[in-house]
């Protein structure tokens, strides 16, 4: 009883709605997730409406689509704004939250399109929009490689080939295999459960300190760069002022071409191998059997 | 560094992973069935390059790109297996081939409750004669049984010295 009465005003603080910033407007400070969590819960309402309003009935599914622009338009307004502009800069500060924002949505959107889209190629379609926007955050976060990586391997190579395997299998009619979905209530629930506790688990406050690099290998990257003789800037230390720090967000193609080929290098090895049994597994197993083998 | 941006990142990662996992749970089409899964790791590779962001190294996006490899190992072996399953037979219905599970297994969730306790059944006998309850034994009949009753050793004897 005790303990109760100590946790009741915790609890009230955790759920007070005055506390939601959606609803006050101010900014975000450890109140984060209560938003997102009307979000997702939202959200999850949202595809269950479309996905059963896609085939049933026109006005469920329009309800569905408003109901994820309105999950939307929470998302947007929890997200906290940057209050105070540098001096320098303040148009592009100001503009790249909104186009990340942008390309959020859109991501966000194009899944949604994926999973609900009873025709394949509008889901592959979606799927395609999903994954190209996911490479617009990619390189908004300075992952310039990865981001042409992915969309060379996922929007180029995997997408053509999922649609080539498509219309090689697919019949004028829709067939009942992509009308109809295996429990989607449950699934949504399964979903909504994950992506709450991840928000929780996200949303914890501290400071994540920068990790030094292994400097006892000779040829690793840090040792690499603390040479004295090196064109390439210092290897960071723990320590370093933020503004010191700041030079250090990993943004260089080359740093990480370095960082794959001498810190890496075995797993970049194993990495090549498994491509090559994985081709060799493929055209293995694609081939046409022959006469008499079932 | 902007704590909160990247903390907006990881959740849309987990965002990302949702969806896939819902396309992955419904979809019974084989092939939406692995874009879903690429979609599950195009978030995990997202969250993997937030990551080194905030760390401020590269490993995060080394990481990164072997789960790229590894996708599209998946991928190729995914589409080898279901242009090998489409040969046998003309369609993409996981459900074509439920019988690679256990086949004693009921074919829809719903009858999973019904598997859970198992009712005993017996084998059953076709009733034979008349039930000696309803029908007791006439009282003549009792006394010409008792009768053979009490000559029965003598003929057992003469059996047993027979043999």
């Amino acid at each position: 009883m005790e303990s109760l009465t100590l946790a009741w005003p915790l609890a009230q603080q955790a759920f007070d709605p005055s506390n939601l910033p959606l609803v006050t407007g101010s900014p975000i400070d450890g109140h984060f997730s209560n938003a997102m969590l009307l979000v997702i819960v939202v959200g999850a309402v949202a595809y269950w409406c479309l996905q059963r309003g896609v085939v049933r009935s026109k006005p469920l599914a329009i309800a569905g689509a408003s109901l994820f622009g309105l999950a939307c338009v929470m998302a947007f307004s929890a997200i906290p704004k940057p209050t105070t502009f540098p001096a320098e800069n303040s148009f592009s500060d100001y503009l790249e939250p909104v186009v990340k924002m942008c390309f959020c949505l859109l991501a966000a959107g194009g899944g949604l399109g994926f999973i609900v889209a009873r025709e394949p190629v509008h889901a592959a379609l979606g799927f395609a929009t999903c994954v190209l926007s996911t490479c617009g955050i990619l390189f908004m976060q300075h992952a310039y490689f990865i981001a042409a990586a992915t969309m060379i391997v996922y929007a180029g190579a995997t997408i053509i080939i999922f649609l080539f395997v498509l219309m090689f299998a697919q019949q004028t009619k829709l067939r009942i295999y992509d009308v109809e979905l295996t429990r989607p209530a449950v699934a949504a629930f399964i979903a909504t459960a994950l992506l709450i506790t991840i928000t929780y688990s996200v949303s914890d406050e501290g400071e994540i300190l920068p990790t030094k690099m292994d400097l006892t290998r000779s040829r690793s990257l840090a040792a690499i760069s603390n040479d004295p003789e090196s064109v390439l800037p210092p290897a960071m230390q723990p320590g370093m002022s933020p503004s010191e720090s700041a030079k250090f967000v990993p943004s260089k193609t080359s740093g990480l071409g370095r960082a794959m080929y001498t810190d890496y290098l075995l797993a970049i090895e194993l990495a090549g191998t498994v491509l090559l049994v994985a081709t060799i597994g493929a055209i293995a197993l694609a081939q046409k059997p022959e006469e008499g083998v079932s | 560094m902007n704590h909160f941006d990247s903390q907006n990142l990881l959740i849309f990662g987990g965002v990302l992973f949702a969806i896939g996992l819902i396309g992955f749970l419904t979809r019974r089409s084989m092939i939406l069935m692995f874009l879903s899964l690429e979609t599950m790791l195009s978030g995990v590779s997202l969250n993997l390059i937030v990551f080194s962001k905030i760390h401020q190294n590269y490993q995060g996006q080394v990481l990164a790109i072997m789960v790229l490899t590894i996708a599209a190992c998946e991928a190729a072996i995914a589409l080898a297996f279901v242009v090998s399953l489409y040969r046998r037979k003309p369609t993409l219905d996981v459900l074509a081939w439920d019988e690679l599970s256990e086949t004693i297994m009921p074919k829809m969730p719903d009858a999973l409750s019904d598997m859970s306790e198992p009712h005993e059944q017996y084998p059953t006998l076709t009733p034979a004669g008349l039930d000696p309850l309803s029908h007791p034994m006439p009282p003549s009949l009792d006394a010409a049984m008792n009768q053979q009753n009490s000559t029965t050793p003598a003929n057992a004897t003469e059996v047993v010295q027979r043999a």
